[in-house]
């Protein structure tokens, strides 16, 4: 015996069950996940921690609002991480890189939407627009605040190194990472939708990852500096990155230049 | 009546021997309800223990080296921490282990604190090395065997009592995870973040031995520059295209 209760050992709970895993239960079998979701700090609580209360949530009439919320969410934490990426060059960057994160990341998800929705019915999910609509916000909404939490080392590197075509991997890496927890948490909504293979939501993926990293490319410069706000010449994200490198290492491998 | 392990518990030097020994279900006891202890005690065992480490590291150029290689490299520790702290919160959930922010915060200010107490311990060791090592002359040079004895040294020290500080954590957040692969999974994410930021920490607050270039300084202003990993990467580059 001791003085003390014992811990509390709490339920595991995944954004996304991977593969693997077994079948989960319907959504809203349990008390918790039936729990409504008051605000917004709710949902940022429930998106980590228990994202089948989010999922249950959105398949509920009124889920609009913990919609908008959850993409209110999405464009604050957006241009959060947007001064981050503006710190680097400074000047305007710090007010034209936010509004690019943010509106880059919104156009994205517009622009995907309407394909999610139809490859969400030939996988065979019961869905409806709204709910695909919600599990998108829900997307933006992990991805931003996964964001959020690599801001700091973010900032440390943003400060202290001068290489563009570094910062830029580093943010792309850390995009990568935020990206992956924001699409298993969609396509763990899409599971409990009755999605029967699962084929066209792995497409739409990696329809979002090149849509996503083409925006990148065509509101540049996010990171550096540039005459315009806005490029003025096209460019394939591929082609950016590769002329980018080259700009930056010189055939022996030398840091050539590329700075902020 | 009360269990040994908790009434130990409640002196600091018994608290060492307890976070070494890793007792799963006390340390648990400590991360959900005795955090304030726990936050006070960690801080001051990596304080003391990677501070007097950092002395000796320094030492060997100069007191005054030791005594900033003291002050940087608990530093160090302390910035990653906090800099990870919200990431790794996140990552938690994310990965199945339903820990709230504070509580992983919690358990990775645990793990450098073993580390910490093992780098203390290890420092009059070190501090012999350094004794017998050849003192600093207008003849050392970056490449002098003594120099890379000394940095070896630290490097094996160091990395020992990381590991060690890691592989303790196992069995507080196997009991806290429904399996072995998602305790794994998270330690695993815990430790890149850390290594990732720590390492850059680590190389703006530099030197902590000894620059043959520069007095003896806090941060050299040239310090504040650049990135390890560029570094790293240049010299790859450099390496494969020579």
């Amino acid at each position: 015996m001791n003085d003390y209760p014992p811990p509390i050992i709490p339920k595991p709970a995944l954004a996304g069950a991977p593969s693997g895993l077994p079948t989960q239960p319907p959504l809203g079998s349990t008390p918790d996940e039936q729990a409504p979701i008051p605000g917004v700090v709710a949902a940022i609580e429930s998106i980590l921690r228990q994202p089948r209360r989010v999922m249950y949530q959105l398949r509920q009439s009124g889920s609009n609002r913990l919609t908008a919320g959850m993409v209110l969410v999405a464009v604050l934490c957006s241009i959060i991480y947007g001064v981050v990426v503006g710190a680097f060059s400074g000047g305007t960057q710090l007010w034209a890189a936010p509004a690019k994160v943010a509106a880059g990341l919104l156009i994205s998800a517009l622009i995907c939407l309407p394909s999610l929705y139809i490859f969400a019915c030939l996988s065979g999910s019961q869905a409806r627009l709204v709910e695909v609509a919600g599990l998108v916000a829900g997307l933006t909404m992990l991805m931003t605040i996964l964001l959020i939490g690599f801001a700091p080392v973010a900032w440390v590197f943003s400060q202290s190194t001068e290489s563009v075509t570094a910062m830029g991997a580093l943010h792309l890496a850390f995009w990568f990472i935020a990206t992956y927890f924001g699409l298993r948490f969609l396509n763990a909504g899409f599971s409990a939708h009755e999605d029967r293979s699962g084929g066209g939501i792995k497409v739409w993926m990696a329809i979002f990852i090149l849509v996503v990293l083409q925006m990148t490319t065509a509101v540049r410069p996010l990171i550096g500096t540039a005459d315009t706000l806005l490029p003025t010449e096209k460019k394939f994200f591929v082609t950016h990155w590769i002329d980018s490198l080259k700009t930056t290492y010189d055939a022996d491998g030398r840091n050539t230049g590329l700075t902020r | 009546m009360p269990a040994p392990h908790i009434s130990v518990s409640r002196s600091w030097t018994g608290s060492v021997g307890l976070i070494l020994r890793a007792d799963s279900e006390c340390l648990r006891d400590w991360v959900a309800q005795r955090q304030r202890f726990l936050l006070s005690y960690c801080v001051v065992t990596i304080v003391v223990g990677a501070g007097a480490y950092g002395a000796v590291m320094g030492c060997w150029r100069d007191a005054l080296q030791g005594v900033y290689t003291g002050i940087k490299f608990p530093l160090v520790i302390l910035l990653t921490t906090l800099g990870n702290g919200l990431l790794n919160g996140m990552l938690a959930p994310l990965l199945g282990l339903n820990v709230t922010f504070r509580q992983s915060l919690m358990i990775v200010l645990m793990s450098f604190s073993i580390a910490s107490v093992i780098l203390g311990a290890l420092s009059p060791v070190a501090l012999f090395v350094v004794w017998n090592t050849p003192s600093l002359s207008d003849l050392t040079r970056l490449s002098s065997p003594e120099y890379g004895f000394l940095q070896l040294t630290h490097v094996v020290f160091i990395a020992f009592a990381g590991t060690i500080g890691n592989v303790r954590l196992m069995p507080l957040l196997r009991g806290w995870s429904p399996n072995a692969s998602i305790a794994r999974n998270v330690l695993a994410a815990w430790l890149a973040g850390n290594l990732f930021l720590g390492s850059q920490i680590a190389w703006l607050l530099r030197p902590f031995i000894w620059d043959p270039a520069r007095p003896v300084e806090f941060i050299g202003r040239e310090y504040f520059r650049g990135s390890f990993f560029e570094t790293v990467f240049g010299a790859l580059l450099r390496l494969l295209f020579s």
